[in-house]
């Protein structure tokens, strides 16, 4: 059985996406997946910020803060707020099943 | 025109006036290429989809219509596109040429469209994540430091050096054949090389320049397939080894044109649009004295000094314009075009766009939206080396902040000359002076 992750799209309509392989990442699944404002046009390279989310409270502690890298290549994008992430840079993993993440405005 | 753009103290004004209408009949090339934005301006507000009948292309200026054709590649083919840019007029006998004499004419595998595109686009993706690029900074930073301590020694007393050529051009070359594995190498002949490539898509060649262009992209293969073959027989730790011997995610291997033509587009665009980033900055700093002191107040504050990137490229980005071509009938900003209608997707001129960037003329780095310029192209295409980009023109702009003093040009800057092309707003020689900080 694999990993079920949430996008909540920014026209309010949410994405449940099931049996995902780990290792993926959560932009890839959201961009094969047509996840409205997931569009991840650097690749996953951490470099175009436009795979910007929110990531729900509840979930916070266990996908962590963005490093340095991360923090510099989000800080571009607008409507950032202390939970935002970029989610190329999140790998999925078991432990992240369930994982529920809000799509940021358009960019 | 040129005052309004270029020069302390009326840039900078909001909102920003153009010439407005006038620049689109009376305007001559030259000026334009020079001085673009009163002409983008024009475009924006009165015909945004143009149809220019000496360039035979149509002109997309609006940042809307500029963001729908990069994110439909289907649709705005980005290889047909750049195929009938390409040595404009004269392909056939270009064709010949680099097959007689340079190994062979191989397609640009980076300007093919999906699905294709996608396979060879993985590769690239990964040699230059924004983390990968971070780990370089320490040895951009070296070479920069090395390059403008030569440039103090020939310009102190206030000799004339030229930031361009002394500064712009070594530089980039030098951090893209550290990368890709070439330990010798001829900068002035890499300049060269660079100039015929991206001269097949200016669209401003003619047959002789075309012959003369065709021989040194020659010799340009004749070296990469050079360099290919020594790490055929005996892998390196660097880029072409990697190129060479790649396996890609579908398992295939790449063909040895596919190979070739990367590692060319990675030699050019690894240092051509770079350079310019670079050339515009010291031509920014030299002319606009609020610039040079958002610079100086940025300079120990990472973020800041990120924006301050950023925020140059939005408003001198050095490509002005790429070719796409619609592969089907389509509207496009209330203009419909016809299928295999070429088209020159203004991406200077998007950045430019009031509808969104509130006084687009005034450098800003506390735009809300500054990511949202279209520097690097927005999709599937988008630069696969901005990061790099970014990186070398940060710890340019730091170096150059702490290091150089009254930087100055040395010529009026209505005498700036660019290159002759379409494509980038790149300046030849820059001479300035400059006192040592």
């Amino acid at each position: 059985m694999g990993i079920k992750v949430t996008f909540v799209q920014a026209n309010g309509v949410e994405k449940t996406i099931e049996n995902i392989a780990a290792g993926e990442s959560m932009m890839e699944v959201g961009r094969f997946n047509g996840v409205e404002g997931i569009l991840g046009d650097c690749g996953g390279s951490c470099a175009c910020a436009t795979c910007h989310v929110y990531v729900d409270a509840a979930w916070e502690a266990r996908t962590g803060k963005p490093d340095e890298v991360e923090t510099g290549t989000l800080d571009m994008a607008p409507d950032v707020q202390p939970n935002s992430r970029l989610c190329c840079q999140i790998r999925l993993r078991d432990e992240l099943d369930g994982l529920r993440v809000t799509v940021a405005p358009s960019f | 025109m040129e005052q309004a753009q270029a020069v302390s103290p009326t840039a900078g004004k909001c909102p920003f006036t153009g010439s407005g209408a006038a620049a689109l009949k009376d305007a001559s090339l030259k000026d334009v290429l020079a001085q673009p934005n009163a002409f983008y301006q024009a475009l924006r507000s009165e015909s945004p989809v143009h149809f220019d009948a000496k360039l035979n292309m149509w002109l997309v200026s609006r940042y809307d219509d500029i963001v729908t054709v990069l994110r439909d590649p289907q649709t705005y083919s980005d290889k047909h596109g750049y195929a009938a840019m390409y040595a404009n007029g004269f392909f056939e006998e270009f064709k010949q040429i680099l097959e007689r004499d340079g190994g062979g004419f191989f397609a640009d595998a980076i300007k093919d469209d999906p699905p294709g595109h996608t396979r060879v686009r993985r590769l690239l993706e990964k040699a230059f994540t924004a983390h990968r690029v971070a780990t370089l900074e320490p040895g951009i930073t070296a070479i920069i430091v090395e390059l403008i301590g030569k440039l103090a020694e020939k310009g102190a007393n206030g000799q004339v050096v030229d930031g361009v050529r002394d500064f712009a051009v070594p530089l980039t070359i030098r951090v893209i054949c550290e990368q890709l594995g070439i330990a010798e190498f001829n900068a002035a002949k890499i300049q060269q090389w660079s100039g015929a490539v991206t001269a097949q898509i200016s669209k401003m060649q003619d047959r002789d320049q075309m012959r003369e262009n065709a021989a040194l992209i020659c010799e340009l293969q004749n070296f990469i397939i050079g360099e290919m073959k020594a790490r055929q027989e005996q892998p390196r730790e660097d880029m072409i080894s990697d190129i060479v011997h790649a396996r890609l995610d579908d398992g295939s291997v790449l063909e040895f044109g596919e190979a070739v033509s990367l590692i060319r587009a990675l030699v050019i665009a690894g240092n051509d649009t770079t350079a310019t980033a670079i050339g515009n900055l010291l031509f920014v700093l030299a002319t606009r004295p609020e610039v040079a002191k958002t610079l100086q107040e940025s300079v120990d504050d990472d973020r800041l000094l990120n924006r301050f990137v950023e925020e140059l490229l939005r408003i001198e980005p050095p490509v002005r314009g790429l070719a796409k071509m619609t592969t089907k009938e389509v509207e496009l900003g209330g203009v419909k075009l016809p299928a295999h209608a070429h088209l020159l997707v203004l991406y200077a001129s998007g950045n430019d766009d009031e509808s969104q960037f509130a006084c687009p003329r005034d450098f800003d780095i506390n735009r809300a939206n500054i990511a949202r310029h279209v520097a690097f192209g927005v999709g599937v295409h988008r630069c696969v080396g901005a990061s790099l980009s970014r990186m070398e023109i940060k710890v340019a702009a730091r170096e150059i902040s702490r290091r150089m003093a009254d930087i100055r040009l040395a010529i009026p800057a209505s005498e700036i000359g660019y290159l002759p092309t379409v494509a980038t707003r790149s300046i030849e020689r820059l001479p300035i002076t400059f006192r040592r900080r």
